[in-house]
């Protein structure tokens, strides 16, 4: 399979493709991304000034029929947190870049005039082009996803990458959009602030045409369906990814965290939210199916888990995906709001400036604790959400997350880690995660190490989520695994299967090994997800950062949480273990 | 003793009135009873599952105790 890299520089509006270095060829995705920023941003350079880059880029498994296979990886210097970033998400980008043989775009440099914008086009003959677009400046998402459809040809087949009027503000929870199958901005490159990285560099948006193109080519064919239908079946027989997921989608968790004590309310001040069961999962399918809305699909073509959705509004017109757990968790829960078409109106406003719904949900929470608005008020944080895209108070300062908010605002308890919003477990009785926000190199991040299985779901064994024992080996397992899957570009959610059936774990390293053509073997595939955390730690040392980063807020060793009344307990001592790999594998890898 | 049952997800159709929603039922219940006394009386199927008392894990040899909830999830995850 051949890939290259796609460089596109803003400072003089070049465009290059370049091989894919010969000692990269083993990465892909994440381990992609880290690698390129590792090496070529300074670290102490301005997220947002010309010395950032940002890459896009397909895991190894992109552009292929494997099964979740069609993730992308989103790096840079983070605004948010000032260390590296790798941004994951869904929509229909990966497969298309991958198909055309891009191993990674990498975007550098800044444009002098800071009015200006620009579109990358990226056509499937490999033909790219950067087009002056200066007209779209502060459009929404959706309105740009209308204006680029108008660009194309009849019967075009294309993905778009956006930025919305947040990133455009240099907001630092502005995300990345990605369209979904039909053609919807609505899949999230969302953490740490790379909306506005892609704003800085004037790029409002990319699209790249993937029409007519095949699959991209295995080294060995037969070998490699034979291992996808393994992994498929996989898949399809855990009651999870083949029952639960698609059923109910990702707030299925709404009811079971609600009733563990583990779901943040009130800004993280509760365990239990009483409305829990307005907003679960549940009730989320019944409305949906009431309303003739889309229920069960992929967020990317070859997803077979399908835990997507559209949320219609009460006359039956589409409004938004989902909304996820993590966006009815973060505006719902931690806001005290129990409804979910207020939370699927502030779902909407986020997808449509471009903003990241949790950091939001977790800002507008903390915004809640000064007084300023009543936990509750969904249509007074909607109109403080909004009141930013003028520049207006309080938006502006929000939008640059719960750290920047609860400082302006005075709030004592503010969730974050390395700068970013905790998601939607609380770490005193889920202590397993707790390690995985305290540790990962990319601040709060769920997805990093998500112990939840263990902890809560009884997926991939059982460890006690109300005491610290085991936690930090639990998290750094689950760490290494997923920088790995990250990098091979499938769904973590594949991992509730691998957790439990160990034939999808060999399945994939067949898939790699048949697509690639390159010997693998199990253990290389986790030295995969070594080293990209190894880039991760690496980067984020030469920026400033320290064990002191890797710890949680005071107020979660002090502060009781109800209804199990109970502190985070994991020791700082098992918190620096869970990087203890790193200078052995830096070692072997040769980086410093 | 009293305790109250809530079910979850494709579960909740097995509640004994019938009728689904997630809200827990009050069950009245010999002292002693088990965890996995309730899931058979309810017939749930043969499936793996999450339980929880008073929202700690439990086991079927849980024994309840008056006033207790007992709340059972089919196999979920998402995040």
């Amino acid at each position: 399979m051949k890939r290259d890299l796609l460089r596109v520089n803003m400072s003089d509006l070049s465009i290059t493709r370049e091989p894919l270095p010969e000692g990269w060829h083993r990465y892909g995705g994440r381990a992609l991304t880290d690698a390129i920023v590792f090496s070529e941003v300074p670290p102490d350079a301005d997220p947002l000034g010309p010395d950032n880059v940002l890459v896009f880029s397909p895991g190894l498994l992109g552009g292929t029929s494997a099964p979740n296979g069609g993730r992308i990886s989103v790096g840079a210097k983070s605004p948010l947190t000032g260390g590296i970033k790798e941004s994951n998400s869904g929509g229909q980008a990966a497969h298309a870049l991958a198909r055309i043989g891009i191993g990674a775009v990498i975007v550098s440099g800044k444009p002098a005039d800071p009015l200006a914008r620009y579109c990358l086009v990226i056509e499937a003959d490999g033909s790219a082009s950067l087009q002056r677009v200066d007209e779209w400046a502060g459009l929404g998402n959706y309105e740009l996803a209308d204006e680029i459809a108008a660009t194309r040809p009849e019967g075009d087949r294309y993905a778009t990458i956006q930025t919305g009027p947040a990133g455009e503000a240099g907001a630092k929870a502005a995300g990345i959009a990605i369209s979904d199958p039909k053609g919807y901005p609505n899949r999230f490159a969302g953490r740490g602030g790379l909306g506005s990285v892609m704003g800085s560099k004037g790029l409002k948006a990319i699209v790249i045409s993937d029409k007519g193109l095949p699959y991209t080519e295995h080294a060995d064919k037969d070998a490699f369906q034979a291992a996808l239908k393994r992994f498929a079946s996989a898949l399809k027989e855990h009651a999870v990814t083949g029952q639960a997921l698609p059923t109910y989608g990702t707030n299925v968790l709404t009811n079971i965290l609600s009733e563990a004590g583990g779901l943040p309310t009130r800004n993280f001040s509760e365990g239990s939210f009483e409305k829990a069961d307005d907003v679960g999962g549940e009730r989320q399918r019944e409305t949906i199916l009431a309303r003739g809305g889309h229920e069960h699909h992929g967020c990317h073509t070859g997803c077979t888990i399908q835990c997507s959705r559209y949320w219609m509004d009460k006359d039956g017109h589409y409004k938004t995906k989902g909304p996820e757990y993590e966006t009815v968790w973060s505006f719902g829960a931690d806001c005290g709001i129990g409804d979910l078409d207020e939370i699927a109106d502030l779902d909407r406003a986020c997808g449509n400036l471009g903003l990241d719904t949790i950091e939001m949900g977790a800002t507008m929470a903390v915004y809640m604790d000064s007084g300023k608005l009543a936990f509750g008020d969904a249509k007074g944080a909607l109109a403080a959400l909004l009141s930013g895209a003028e520049g207006g108070e309080p938006g502006r300062v929000l939008w640059d997350g719960a750290l920047a908010t609860g400082k302006a605002f005075g709030v004592a308890h503010i969730p974050v880690v390395k700068s970013q919003a905790l998601p939607a477990y609380d770490p005193r009785p889920v202590m397993g995660i707790g390690v995985t926000y305290a540790t990962s190199p990319q601040g709060a991040d769920h997805t990093a190490g998500y112990t939840i299985t263990a902890n809560i779901l009884s997926v991939g064994g059982n460890v006690d989520p109300l005491k610290p024992e085991g936690q930090a080996e639990l998290s750094k397992n689950l760490q290494i695994a997923t920088a790995m899957l990250d990098s091979v570009g499938l769904c973590i959610f594949v991992a509730f299967a691998v957790l439990d059936i160990p034939d999808a774990f060999t399945a994939i390293h067949d898939m790699v090994e048949a697509h690639t053509g390159d010997p693998w073997d199990p253990d290389a595939l986790m030295q995969l997800g070594k080293e990209t955390l190894v880039f991760e730690r690496l980067f984020n040392e030469k920026a400033g950062f320290t064990s002191a980063d890797d710890r949680l807020p005071g107020f979660f060793k002090t502060v009781p949480l109800p209804p199990h009344n109970i502190v985070f307990q994991v020791t700082d001592e098992d918190l620096d273990s869970v990087f203890d790999f790193v200078p052995e594998t830096a070692a072997q890898m040769g980086v410093s | 003793m009293q305790i109250r049952v809530a079910l979850f997800a494709h579960l909740s159709r097995f509640q004994p009135d019938g009728e689904a929603g997630r809200e827990p039922r009050v069950f009245e219940l010999p002292e002693g009873t088990t965890v996995g006394a309730v899931i058979e009386s309810l017939g749930l199927p043969d499936e793996p599952r999450v339980l929880f008392v008073n929202g700690r894990h439990a086991e079927e040899g849980t024994v309840l105790s008056e006033g207790d909830r007992l709340a059972i999830f089919p196999p979920v995850a998402g995040g």
